[in-house]
């Protein structure tokens, strides 16, 4: 038990193995097809974030040019009147004085001249600011101060120095309110082409800051406005804003390879898009330039804003899927449970029927063994056949001979399966308990009844039939306990007259009654189980009775006829399971049965011995002399036939001859073992046939014909019969 | 059986007596053999103390009553019981054979 434990356990471990094996197959699958899913709609997010972050920089930037733009043309348009006012230096504040007041943006202005241009003033960058609280009113103030040093500052040399309009690095205006600002500056030439200054415009940047982080593309997303130089113009991070350049922030962050890329793109002017990852989360970055400011904006957007819509569809979906997984499981766990308790049950039925098997061996192991049944003996030929059902029956047969006395039985018990068999075992054991020493079918069959309803606690019964025939005579003695009658073979077919009584094991002390009746030569019985004429074809007809005497017609050897019913049976149930054991006996009595017999040889001497043997039949029968002549004759006729013409010359041979009164009748029997020979089928004799037309020979079987009321052939196991009837 | 051959003039009298079974009919046939010849005159076959023939006996009958019939003589079968009458009867030998009391 220990070891089929630990196998059950194995399986179990395997089955289950087998189960999660499927589960996760399932899973993979499940998760490959998300996994997809989730590679187009990231992609689809992926897309949709660049196209908004692009939109978004591209507003920008036109609201951005927007206000560069008016500021550009609002000092370029101013050039042409400084280039005028050259001449009149004087003139020049009043210059920048316009540039500021016809345009809103400009919140300053300045013609400063390349330094020694006016010979009276080494510097000379007169400045108009605009003041008051609305910005209405105008200042003037010079810049051209001994620690300003305007000619060093890039907004005078850069524009000199590329020859067009440039805007300076942001600032964070130190006279005006701290508010960072930019300058636009343009080279101003005169009439000569030389270098005499240039004209520039101040715009303040404080409404970048809201412009830029007005509108969130995403609900973390941040814009960050870079300076040609790297300074921060935009940040959400305001203590960075005008103070550091992102060269110096973006050494800190742990990506700082991505950033610098990012930054190395971005300060060339170039548009694009990358990722990050900042403070261990990606993010993903868009970028562009402003177009001649060399200003660069980013747009910064974490990784879970641009996917937040399917992060939250794929927790969902993976709870489905858990979901559906764990019902997986648990189905596959119950299936599998099934399948051990199936497979187990199975096992159990295969071992059981195993065991059964075993059961119907030893069963049949009981009953003799049929093949040969008394091959020693020429007064009887029987055989016995049990078809087994699938499952082990209740069928039994035995029999035995003791004192010349052939003891048979055949019986079924109720029920099938092992408890059938058992009490089938007992049952044969009674009987050959009970036969050792009883000779009376009736008081063997009352032993046997009284044990067994005694013992009987599970009230099943067996139907039993039991012949006690002695060989010698032919007188069969039998006692029938509720099992169908046997059919007895004559010259034609009936059922033995039998009375029902009661099975065995149903009433103990029932009072069984026995039957006799005489067999004589060449009669047979034929004994069987219900399980011959209720086998069933596929269509739930029985073979019947009709079918079963069909194949008991005429004499063959006891093995022939039961080969024949079983070939039949098969025939007629074709694939139909059988479902109940087939159980047949064939007794053959071959004897003289009850009147004379005598063996003779064949030498035509032996003639003479008809005689005395004819007086006892005679005498026996009360025959009167004429028919006992008659009789006589037709004996010596049939007998010197075979003593002549059976053997081969010069060999010996056996002839038998017998005599038995049944009922009427007389009859004959004449057995030889030489070659076949069927005097029946001899041509007539024409008796009538003149003198010269009359044979010699040929009267004998004419005389056998003329005196019997019968004469049949038969030819079996090497042996010719010849059976002649007289009614007397 | 006993087989007695008498003959008086041109008169051959055979007087069965007893059983005429197959083995004494073989050795019945070889004693009247010779009467074949003699088949000319008269044969008398007196059965009156035949108590039984078997066909080998009537085949010895028939053989001789074939002979005379060649050889223009003729057989008288007399004092046959009613059991061989019977015999005789069955075997249509009553019409082949002159049958006398």
């Amino acid at each position: 038990m220990k070891i089929k434990d630990s196998i059950d356990r194995l399986t179990v471990k395997r089955s289950m193995r087998t189960g999660i094996l499927l589960v996760i197959v399932a899973a993979v699958t499940l998760e490959a097809t998300s996994l997809i899913q989730n590679y187009f709609a990231q992609k689809n997010l992926r897309e949709e974030a660049s196209m908004r972050a692009e939109s978004r920089l591209d507003i920008l930037e036109s609201e951005i040019m927007d206000v560069i733009n008016q500021a550009e043309a609002g000092v370029r348009n101013k050039v042409w009147i400084a280039q005028w006012c050259l001449n009149i230096p004087d003139s020049l504040p009043r210059v920048a004085q316009l540039v500021v007041k016809d345009n809103p943006v400009l919140v300053g202005s300045t013609v400063a001249l390349v330094p020694g241009y006016d010979r009276d003033r080494p510097l000379y960058a007169p400045y108009a600011a605009r003041t008051g609280e609305k910005g209405d009113s105008l200042a003037f103030l010079s810049l051209a101060t001994e620690s300003y040093d305007y000619p060093s500052k890039e907004w005078f040399t850069k524009p000199l120095e590329i020859d067009e309009g440039y805007w300076s690095e942001p600032y964070i205006d130190v006279g005006g309110g701290e508010i960072p600002m930019t300058t636009y500056s343009v080279p101003i030439r005169d009439t000569d082409g030389r270098n005499a200054g240039v004209l520039t415009g101040d715009i303040s940047l404080d409404w970048l800051a809201d412009l830029v982080g007005d509108q969130k593309i995403y609900p973390n997303s941040r814009t960050i406005m870079l300076s040609r130089k790297g300074l921060f113009m935009v940040s959400p991070r305001e203590e960075v804003v005008m103070t550091m350049t992102v060269q110096e922030v973006v050494s800190q962050l742990a990506d700082s390879m991505s950033f610098k890329a990012i930054n190395r793109a971005m300060l060339n002017g170039e548009t694009g898009e990358s990722t990050v990852t900042i403070n261990g989360d990606k993010h993903h970055v868009y970028y562009a330039p402003v177009e001649r400011t060399g200003w660069s904006m980013c747009i910064i957007i974490p990784d879970d804003d641009v996917f937040s819509g399917i992060r939250k569809d794929d927790m969902l979906i993976l709870l489905f899927q858990l979901l559906g997984l764990a019902m997986l499981l648990i189905i596959l766990r119950s299936f599998i449970r099934g399948q051990m308790k199936y497979s187990e049950l199975n096992e159990r039925k295969e071992r059981m029927e195993g065991e059964l098997q075993i059961a119907s061996r030893i069963q049949m192991s009981m009953v003799p063994d049929s093949l040969k049944s008394f091959p020693e003996r020429h007064d009887l030929d029987m055989a016995a056949a049990i078809i087994p059902a699938k499952e082990v029956g209740g069928d039994l047969y035995d029999y035995f001979i003791r004192d010349e006395k052939l003891f048979f039985c055949i019986g079924d018990v109720s029920g099938k399966g092992v408890p059938a068999s058992l009490v089938m075992a007992v049952t044969r054991t009674m009987f050959r308990g009970a036969a050792s020493h009883e000779d009376s079918p009736e008081r063997i069959v009352q032993t046997m009844n009284d044990s067994m309803a005694d013992m009987n606690e599970n009230d099943m019964f067996v139907t039993f039939f039991l012949g006690v025939l002695d060989l010698t005579n032919g007188h069969l003695s039998y006692c029938n306990a509720g099992h169908n009658p046997p059919r007895a073979l004559t010259d034609h077919i009936f059922d033995l007259p039998v009375r029902p009584n009661l099975p065995l094991g149903i009433m103990q002390g029932f009072p069984f009654e026995g039957q006799e009746t005489d067999l004589i030569y060449d009669d047979a019985l034929f004994l069987y189980t219900d399980g011959l004429t209720e086998a069933e074809n596929g269509s739930r007809e029985l073979f019947g009775e009709a079918r079963m005497d069909a194949a008991l017609h005429g004499r063959k050897s006891a093995m022939d006829h039961l080969r024949d019913i079983q070939t039949k049976v098969e025939d007629f149930v074709g694939d139909a399971p059988q479902s109940d054991d087939l159980t047949m006996l064939f007794i053959h009595y071959l004897g003289t049965g009850k009147g004379e017999h005598m063996t003779l040889t064949n030498d035509i001497s032996q003639i003479s011995l008809l005689a005395g043997f004819m007086d006892k039949v005679a005498d026996e029968n009360g025959l009167d002399p004429g028919l006992a002549m008659q009789l006589n004759l037709a004996i010596e006729e049939a007998t010197t036939n075979v003593i002549m013409y059976a053997y081969p010359e010069g060999t010996e041979g056996k002839v038998e001859l017998g005599a038995s009164r049944q009922g009427d009748n007389l009859i004959f029997t004449l057995a030889d073992w030489g070659k076949p020979f069927d005097p029946t089928m001899a041509p007539k004799a024409d008796i009538s046939a003149s003198l010269e037309d009359r044979p010699i020979g040929g009267l004998g079987i004419h005389l056998v014909r003329t005196i019997m009321d019968g004469v049949s052939y038969k030819r079996a196991e090497g042996k010719n019969v010849l059976t002649m009837i007289k009614h007397i | 059986m006993e087989v007695n051959i008498t003959k008086e003039n041109k008169e051959v009298t055979v007087k069965l007596a007893g059983r005429m079974d197959t083995p004494a009919a073989l050795e019945v046939a070889a004693k009247l053999e010779p009467l074949k010849e003699e088949a000319s005159g008269t044969i008398i076959m007196d059965c009156s103390e035949m108590t039984y023939i078997s066909s080998s006996g009537l085949r010895i009958f028939l053989s001789l009553r074939k002979a005379a019939a060649t050889k223009g003589g003729k057989i008288i079968v007399k004092s046959i019981s009613d059991d061989i009458r019977q015999v005789f009867m069955m075997t249509g030998f009553l019409n082949l054979f002159q049958i006398e009391d």
